[in-house]
């Protein structure tokens, strides 16, 4: 397969038109089904009671928090290294998204918190690295916007964001490295304690984000070729028709 | 004990947050192809 071929912003450009739309019907689709599962199959936890409902939107929000920023930081390295433009766009399209999932996260995580815990925020290593993260997002948007020439801008965020991978096993490790007020991992490769229900509902809610977000990549990363191609003949054939 | 409040709040914003992005999306989107009319209105001026 020709990959150079989905490498031009004119075929990726008219690619991404024909599929964001349908990464937002799965994510609607998939979101629909996971609340089903979340409020209506999902028993009542017995120790928390209903509150705990909300992991159904915090464990995948951190999930893709920290996913995005992967994804993000493997197309900053292929930018930096093959100097692809489209590599570098695509890492700048995804950067809000994870912001965003980052932002929902810490939210959801400290509305869980205060009845929980008993409080809304902790200096805890798992959310003191994962507001981190968020600073990191945040930095990488500014750092990319902040020089004249799109592709200096495009370099230095890549580099930025290939800096910022080591708080990933961080994030991922912090209840384990130290003790921490948050609970450990209750999902892993391994297996699960949850009931088998619960586990679904994560699962769809995780699914229907991450569908999310690559629809609303996708459709960012066509708005930042216009921006970038805007004098090419075919953008200007493009907004003629 | 009720805990609608942390449910709703936890959901609510979620929910604004991923409607805030999708309006900004619309509205970079439409501002993109603002500038490329614009760019192209002044070359067929010139």
């Amino acid at each position: 397969m020709n990959w150079g071929y989905f490498a031009s912003p004119a075929t990726f450009y008219r690619l991404a038109g024909w599929m964001a739309p349908w990464w937002f019907v799965i994510a609607v689709v998939l979101g629909i089904a996971g609340l089903y599962v979340g409020f209506v199959v999902a028993p009542t936890d017995a120790q928390q009671g209903e509150v705990y409902r909300v992991i159904f939107i915090h464990v995948p929000a951190a999930w893709m928090s920290m996913f995005i920023y992967f994804v993000m930081a493997c197309y900053g390295g292929v930018s930096l290294t093959f100097n692809t433009r489209m590599a570098a766009m695509m890492a700048r399209a995804l950067a809000p998204t994870g912001a965003m999932f980052t932002f929902v996260a810490l939210w959801t995580g400290s509305f869980w918190g205060r009845p929980t815990w008993g409080t809304y925020w902790v200096w805890d290593a798992r959310i003191t690295s994962e507001l981190v993260l968020l600073f990191l997002y945040i930095g990488f948007i500014a750092l990319a916007n902040a020089f004249e020439d799109p592709r200096r801008g495009d370099r230095a965020s890549a580099l930025l964001a290939l800096i910022g991978l080591v708080n990933l096993p961080i994030i991922y490790f912090s209840v384990h490295w130290w003790n921490t007020l948050h609970q450990g991992s209750t999902v892993k490769l391994t297996g699960t304690s949850m009931h088998v229900a619960m586990l679904w509902g994560m699962l769809l809610m995780a699914f229907s984000f991450w569908a999310y977000a690559i629809g609303a990549a996708l459709v960012r990363a066509r708005a930042i070729i216009l921006e970038r191609e805007r004098r090419t003949q075919w953008v200007r054939e493009l907004a003629a028709t | 004990m009720d805990h609608t409040f942390y449910l709703a709040m936890s959901y609510a914003a979620t929910a604004i947050a991923m409607a805030a992005e999708i309006i900004a999306l619309r509205l970079r989107r439409a501002r993109a192809l603002a500038a490329v009319e614009e760019e192209r209105d002044l070359e067929t001026q010139d």
